[in-house]
């Protein structure tokens, strides 16, 4: 793969990167949560410019993100083409006995965009914050869960340790890729018992170093005093400043008022 | 008729990403049959991207790479390249995958398609090539195996395919010097006995200097010197060079040349350097 890895971090010292991973992490849910309860066009349009704005002031090139959009691509025409065929409504056209609504494919073009938004929205938070920044934002929100013997530091730490270790392990599954097919592993026969067969020679050794790897780690934590206890202090505070007060305050009013006003 | 003809190469990763990387810089380069080429630089300066060219796992940017006659930026005719060339990564033992060392090595001869005999004879002629004895070794599987051995079990899997050209990324990295030995004494014969094409990256440029006939230094993506070990050593000042230590022999001399000593810098192995050691002390004792 050559090119930026999906939703990895890209160090940056915008406003986004340096707003308070809770404050990107609440608009995150709400975006998501908006666009799961109402997905009428001025919702899906509010949602589309919040992102757009986003991707603006992060700086981050548009044209790598509309790329990585790219291998989303089957998912959208297979979406489309399911929510205009099943919705029934007034028919627009017919092929044989399949018939093409205009409900369908109103509602094919808004999931569409509703996947969109979700996939944006998620990219863009992993894009402009850093797994360590993400992982205590995540514990401090949990934080109240502690009360109910959640393990949210556990949690956390897990999440973190998952996102850190997603670029080592694509990079590790291309070397053994590149490493297999010159063996004669054949990853684009047309058999697809052949192609399972190469995928296995790929995934057998990586699950196999991801485990030895979990083991290195935890032995190099624990050899570091590292107990998963409470009683860990971040080297870092979060810091919930006027920055992050104005970016919430002004997000959940604005989708208060469109998604359950109008 | 050169094997491996690469002429004004260069590969770019992430093209147009903030991580932009241009790992091959105009390189340019061939390697004759049955030679034994030797690669050195130190890490990043794109040993590893330009080896990965030799087998069609990249395609070139700019230039042109033209392996055993074929030209690579064909993508079939780079996807049959690993039948002639085979490639050894750098730590293969991470590869190891099949339930049985037997398995995993006979897996190349089998995706080459031969018939069930063959594969046997191949496999055990690997495994005996690298020094293991296929009978006691054969039916264990790969991860009761100690690092070193697992190394040599992943090198047979390349062998077994029997390939004409052999390409190395640092086969000693990480093994103890008997294990390092054993690796570079068995690249050595395949070169003399079997005649096959042997293409060794290595940041040690002691290994080279004793094995290799050909030298190839890259330095930050560009090729920087290329000759016989006697004529790199020469065309290039590698105290000067980051990453690559010159082997104390030779650190020696140059330490004496150094001083005034009337000594021949000009020489790359071990015994030469014995002698002139020998002949300076000689002369000191004889005044």
């Amino acid at each position: 793969m050559k090119g930026l890895k999906l939703g990895q971090f890209v160090r940056g010292n915008s406003i986004i990167h340096q707003l308070d991973p809770r404050t990107k992490i609440i608009v995150c849910l709400v975006v998501i949560f908006s666009i799961l309860i109402n997905y009428k066009w001025y919702v899906i349009l509010l949602n589309m410019s919040l992102i757009a704005a986003v991707i603006i002031l992060s700086r981050i090139e548009p044209a790598k993100i509309l790329r990585s959009l790219r291998k989303l691509r089957y998912l959208f025409l297979l979406t489309f083409i399911f929510q205009s065929i099943l919705t029934s409504g007034e028919p627009l056209f017919h092929v044989g006995s399949v018939y093409v609504t205009r409900e369908g494919v109103s509602l094919g073009v808004s999931t569409i965009f509703r996947l969109m938004i979700l996939y944006l929205c998620s990219t863009l938070l992993t894009m402009t914050t850093s797994p360590l920044k993400l992982a205590s934002g995540i514990e401090s929100l949990f934080a109240p869960l502690r009360r109910l013997r959640i393990p949210v530091h556990q949690f956390s730490m897990l999440i973190s340790a998952a996102l850190r270790f997603i670029p080592t392990i694509i990079e590790e599954a291309q070397i053994l890729t590149r490493a297999q097919r010159s063996r004669g592993a054949q990853f684009n026969s047309p058999s697809v018992i052949v192609r399972i067969k190469s995928m296995a020679a790929v995934l057998i050794p990586l699950l196999a170093a991801s485990l030895q790897r979990a083991d290195d780690l935890a032995a190099a934590m624990e050899s570091r005093c590292y107990t998963g206890g409470s009683n860990q202090i971040r080297i870092s505070k979060l810091r919930f400043g006027k920055k992050d007060k104005l970016a919430l305050g002004l997000v959940s009013l604005v989708f208060l008022v469109f998604v359950f006003c109008i | 008729m050169p094997v491996i003809e690469v002429k004004d190469l260069s590969y770019t990763y992430c093209p147009g990403a903030p991580y932009e990387k241009k790992a091959l810089d105009g390189v340019t380069l061939s390697v004759k049959r049955g030679e034994f080429m030797g690669i050195v630089g130190a890490n990043g300066s794109g040993k590893s991207t330009l080896i990965q060219h030799f087998n069609g796992l990249l395609c070139p940017d700019g230039g042109k790479v033209i392996i055993c006659g074929q030209d690579t930026s064909v993508k079939q005719r780079r996807d049959e390249l690993w039948k002639k060339v085979g490639l050894v990564f750098q730590y293969p033992e991470q590869q190891l995958f099949e339930a049985t060392v037997f398995e995993d090595v006979s897996y190349g001869p089998r995706n080459l398609g031969l018939g069930p005999r063959e594969i046997r004879i191949r496999t055990e002629d690997a495994l005996k090539k690298v020094g293991l004895e296929p009978e006691s070794i054969a039916d264990l599987p790969p991860i009761c195996l100690s690092g070193g051995l697992r190394r040599r079990v992943a090198i047979a899997g390349v062998l077994a395919m029997q390939p004409e050209v052999l390409v190395l990324d640092e086969p000693t990295a990480g093994l103890d010097p008997l294990g390092r030995d054993m690796i570079l004494n068995l690249i050595k014969k395949l070169q003399q006995e079997d005649r096959t094409t042997i293409v060794m990256v290595s940041h040690s440029l002691r290994e080279l200097l004793t094995l290799a006939d050909r030298i190839a230094v890259l330095e930050n993506g560009k090729l920087v010197a290329t000759g016989s070990p006697k004529e790199v050593l020469h065309q290039k000042d590698f105290l000067a060079l980051p990453g690559i230590i010159m082997p104390d022999y030779l650190q020696l001399i140059h330490a004496l040349a150094g001083r005034g000593k009337k000594v021949n810098t000009g020489i790359s192995a071990m015994a030469e350097a014995e002698l002139e050691i020998d002949r300076l002390l000689k002369e000191i004792c004889g005044k």
